[in-house]
């Protein structure tokens, strides 16, 4: 069904250059309707949010109400400024921050090397290495953290920063996908670069790189949000309010005494804020091509 | 998986050419391969080792053999419910998934404004803390709660979906959906944008419709990106946990229990983390199996360029 | 001169560890306590009581560590597995039989000191203890009781709970308050416990075990499951993790009239709704109300260095200037019967029958029966009962499959 009411259409930019001759009103009324019918798909899937921010700005007690009710009673936008008063939210986005930023910096950087490694190079072991980083990606998380702890707190990092980073930097995913994505480079283009006498970080770097920036903002945006959002390991790390993230700080709404269910809800929005804006500034990087390489798995 | 590629090393003496490659190789790949080792490598094995344990992180483990996996495979009551539970789960989310990331990539390709705003639309729920997501559902699924409330007022006379125990799973499945169907979205749809124009444009002139365009030349073109979205997926259903563990607890009853969730519970809420690891073990063996089959399967349907 | 300067150094060092080991008793000690706390406001009250133990032993300085109370019980079992528990390890009264391997015990030091461990309500020390030795000393004590909603009572023209009050007075007024898609009543399934105890019903043998399939047992979850099946006076609820919150919420919403909690939540309450709150004890059988009650306290970790520093410290935070200021403020009803009053006059005063209701059930408390893997019980049961409330499967049949789950 999607392909019939996208069909007319292809690809907008293309679309626009190639055709210039006037449209017929039956086609444009069929760009209004495909329009109009994503608007409507959106509009579900946009409804939790809606649900979200409802609930943030209505009385605690107001939340569970029967029969539930789609707008508060009484507007109290206040919540979010009390919310972020409640606990030193400042604090956990830029614990947030640091983490999830760090994270993605190392990722990306270690995952450019390995994958080039993987992709270009040739030395003993290759394939070897490579179905072991791609198995541990079948191991549950859950499964590792009691043992990560163990190393994390022999080497008295608990409550740093550096524990906080590290054993999440290492994650074989982005090594794995950057490396479907630099198979697909053409081998001429590092060829000519070799025979002039140019080192393997240089091409890494002045072709490999700005070819795969497609890859590269879609690794950043899938590790920072993971990050961002990650809960079980910081729980662990974390001792005290100084290096607690924001998915622990919205967990401090629900104490012994009663869960804040608004204040959740609000401290979740604004924690949503820079996730957006990172996708809207990604999107630039990501679009204008990206493939998964020829040759994922056999070739 | 299936490569055999390697006597491409070993069956000539290494020149000196290939020993510098080989050296730059692991100049590339040290700092990969020391992460990997610290904080993948070693938990991996610990975790292997606690499963033959009786750990219960309380007092120090002592060494049972193959107690546990006897236990899972023979007096464990319901481990097959939750095996069972887990490839329901797995099979309908990644169909689902696939069938509408697909159809939203292309959805969304086919505009003519917009495009960027309707791509973080249905990116934005894989940027929700998941306490929210728990939150916002529970609150629409909940006994007495809005869905309720709105079939009621379309008096349409539907159970429960968290109360009936044929359906809780379905909960489970539409919200793990609407958090996740982003990520291959974005990435199905990244692929379609870098389809040549070309080859639309001389398939139209050659007369083809709109759905041979997209079967013939686009799924073909992207089947490649979809292979990898396919297989990710499937490796983080089969670990499925967080969704189940705010919405159901694996209720009622064991309806919604899954292997993910299983792991939490006995290594975290009831501290048997050597039980635990076996169970971890199981679905390691059991990710690998599915994904071995989707590389053997692969052959057949994605297609490489070149 | 480099090599000289490292040489004298190293001479020195050498020379002061023997004599810090000598008069390590004396030397100043700093001792982590790992807490709970959910806000600056409550991490501030906690800083507060660390401070009073420095005052009193200027020797202590105390490193307090928190984190919110659901996570607090996830960090503790991975810092025993790694040895990295604090000194002072906070306790509550329903994880103790799960987590007291992990403290020490504390008969000896009481039986040495003379330290007056009677002054604490006995039935939270009873619910801090296992075998008889006692690993923590409390700070707060609660009974469950029943929260109601007054102004939904006066509406409907029924009378008042009053302390004292039966079963079948409760099912009466449920009855009467249940109407318009509102209920008289609401629980989740971990309820059962505190419900069974009130009406005196053994749901553990002699022995301790778990014996959730008893006839006796199974005739309270009969009793509580009838109150959604049969008389419909409390709604249906889910299995998950937060449905008791969900309960909670209900009442704090005007949706349902009478729910089961404890003072812990007084605080809070209060403030967040609309009409005002009553408090009656739970109601009792044929026999005398139990009134089971949960409370925490401070243990040392068994692995601890400064076991003795540790000692002292824990006596000034549950001293009676430490639980007279804690309850002044609103935060805890203290362990200690005498502090009580403190705490009556703040968290209580808004309540309507708190002191009566609180008089009564703390007259009485009963410890709390459970077993060593009650957080599996308490999760079988969320997870298992709902079927019993939707009709999917008979009383008896859900607390078969949580007795054989759950002793497995």
């Amino acid at each position: 069904m999607t392909a019939e009411t996208a069909s007319p259409a292809s690809s907008a930019k293309a679309g626009r250059k190639s055709r210039r001759r006037k449209r017929s009103a039956a086609s444009i009324g069929l760009d209004v309707l495909n329009h109009g019918l994503l608007c409507v798909v959106a509009l579900f899937f946009l409804f939790p949010f809606f649900w979200m921010v409802s609930n943030a700005v209505r009385g605690n007690a107001e939340v569970l109400a029967i029969p539930p009710r789609l707008f508060p009673n009484e507007w109290q936008w206040g919540n979010f400024v009390e919310a972020w008063l409640y606990l030193p939210f400042g604090q956990f986005f830029l614990n947030s921050a640091i983490v999830a930023g760090s994270v993605t910096a190392i990722t990306v950087v270690v995952s450019a090397l390995a994958a080039y490694a993987f992709a270009r190079l040739r030395f003993p072991g290759r394939e070897g290495i490579l179905v072991a980083y791609l198995g541990t990606l079948m191991i549950p998380q859950a499964m590792l953290v009691i043992p990560l702890f163990l190393i994390i707190s022999r080497v008295g990092w608990i409550n740093t920063y550096q524990g906080l980073i590290l054993p999440m930097a290492f994650s074989s995913f982005g090594a794995f996908l950057l490396r479907q994505f630099f198979l697909s480079i053409p081998k001429e283009l590092e060829e000519a670069a070799l025979i002039d006498g140019a080192s393997r970080l240089r091409i890494l770097v002045s072709i490999f790189v700005p070819m795969a920036m497609p890859a590269i903002g879609l690794l950043s945006l899938f590790t920072f949000i993971a990050q961002w959002n990650n809960f079980l390991w910081p729980l662990i790390v974390v001792n005290g309010m100084d290096k607690a993230t924001l998915p622990l700080g919205l967990t401090m709404f629900q104490t012994q005494q009663g869960t804040a269910w608004n204040y959740i809800m609000a401290g979740a929005t604004l924690s949503m804020i820079p996730g957006v804006i990172l996708a809207v500034i990604l999107q630039q990087f990501i679009y204008k091509g990206i493939t998964i390489g020829s040759g994922f798995g056999g070739r | 998986m299936s490569q055999t590629s390697e006597p491409l090393a070993t069956s000539r003496r290494p020149t000196s050419m290939a020993r510098r490659e080989a050296g730059t190789a692991i100049l590339f790949l040290l700092p990969s391969l020391i992460g990997f080792l610290a904080f993948m490598l070693f938990p991996i094995v610990a975790s292997l080792g606690l499963s033959f344990t009786n750990w219960s992180l309380l007092a120090p483990p002592s060494f049972v053999g193959l107690a546990n996996f006897q236990r899972l495979f023979t007096t464990d009551p319901i481990f097959f419910t939750i095996l069972g539970n887990t490839l329901f789960f797995t099979a309908e989310y990644l169909v689902l998934n696939i069938v509408i990331s697909i159809g939203l990539a292309v959805w969304i390709s086919s505009l003519k404004i917009g495009q960027r705003w309707f791509r973080v639309i249905f990116f934005m729920p894989t940027f929700t803390p998941t306490i929210a997501v728990s939150i916002v559902w529970l609150l629409i699924f909940t006994p007495g709660g809005l869905m309720d409330y709105v079939l009621d007022l379309l008096q349409v006379n539907f159970p429960n979906l968290l109360l009936d125990p044929n359906l809780a799973m379905q909960a489970v499945i539409v919200v793990t959906l609407w958090a996740s169907v982003g990520y291959n979205m974005i990435l199905f749809n990244a692929a379609l944008d870098l389809v040549p124009q070309s080859y639309l444009e001389a398939a139209k002139i050659d007369g083809a419709n709109a759905w041979q365009r997209f079967w013939y030349i686009r799924l073909p073109m992207i089947s490649p990106t979809i292979f990898f979205g396919t297989v990710m997926t499937a490796i983080t259903a089969l670990q499925v946990f967080d969704q189940i563990f705010v919405l159901t607890s694996g209720g009622p009853g064991s309806s919604t229990a899954t292997l993910g969730y299983a792991i939490y519970q006995n290594g975290f809420q009831n501290y048997q983390m050597g039980y635990a690891s076996s169970m971890a073990w199981v679905m390691f063996v059991l990710i690998m199996m599915l994904t071995g089959f989707q590389f053997w399967l692969q052959r057949k349907w994605v297609h490489y360029d070149s | 001169m480099r090599t000289l300067t490292r040489l004298t150094a190293i001479a020195l060092l050498g020379a002061a560890l023997p004599l810090q080991a000598a008069i390590a008793q004396d030397e100043p000690v700093t001792l982590t306590w790992t807490m709970w706390s959910g806000s600056d406001a409550e991490t501030a009250v906690w800083r507060h009581l660390a401070d009073m133990v420095t005052e009193q032993h200027p020797d202590i300085t105390i490193d307090l560590q928190t984190a919110s109370w659901g996570d607090y019980w996830t960090r503790l079992p991975v810092q025993a597995a790694s040895g990295q528990l604090g000194d002072i390890v906070a306790m509550q009264s329903l994880r103790a039989p799960n987590f007291y391997q992990i403290l020490e015990p504390l008969n000896e030091r009481i039986d040495g000191d003379g330290f007056d461990i009677d002054a604490f309500d006995s039935s939270i020390v009873g619910g801090l203890s296992v075998d008889d030795t006692v690993y923590a000393l409390p700070y707060d004590v609660g009974p469950w009781m029943i929260f109601y909603n007054k102004d939904r009572f006066e509406e409907a023209g029924v009378e008042l709970p009053e302390p004292g009050w039966t079963i079948e007075d409760f099912t009466e007024k449920a009855q009467a308050l249940t109407s318009d898609g509102n209920y008289g009543f609401g629980f989740y399934p971990v309820d059962y416990a505190m419900f069974s105890s009130a009406l005196g019903v053994d749901y553990l043998d002699e022995d301790g075990n778990l014996a959730l399939n008893s006839p006796e047992a199974v005739g309270a979850a009969e009793t509580l499951a009838n109150l959604v099946t049969e008389q419909e006076v409390a709604p249906v609820v889910a299995s998950g993790p937060d449905s008791g919150t969900i309960t909670s919420g209900r009442f704090d919403s005007g949706n349902i009239a009478m729910y089961v909690d404890g003072p812990w939540v007084m605080v809070n309450k209060a403030q967040d709704v609309d009409f005002e709150i009553g408090l009656a004890p739970l109601p009792r059988g044929e026999g005398d109300l139990e009134a089971v009650t949960a409370g925490s306290g401070f243990g040392i970790a068994a692995t601890s260095d400064n076991k003795d520093a540790a000692w002292r410290a824990i006596q000034v935070l549950t001293g009676p200037e430490a639980l007279e200021y804690l309850g002044s403020e609103g935060r805890a009803l203290p362990a200690r019967t005498a502090q009580q009053a403190s705490w009556f006059d703040v968290a209580a005063a808004d309540v309507y029958g708190a002191r009566e209701a609180l008089e009564y059930s703390l007259e009485h408390s009963a410890t709390y029966e459970i077993t060593s893997n009650w957080n599996t019980v308490e999760n079988l049961m969320n997870q298992y009962f709902p079927l019993a409330l939707t009709g999917n499967q008979s009383p008896q049949q859900v607390m078969d499959t949580i007795q054989s789950l759950a002793t497995q």
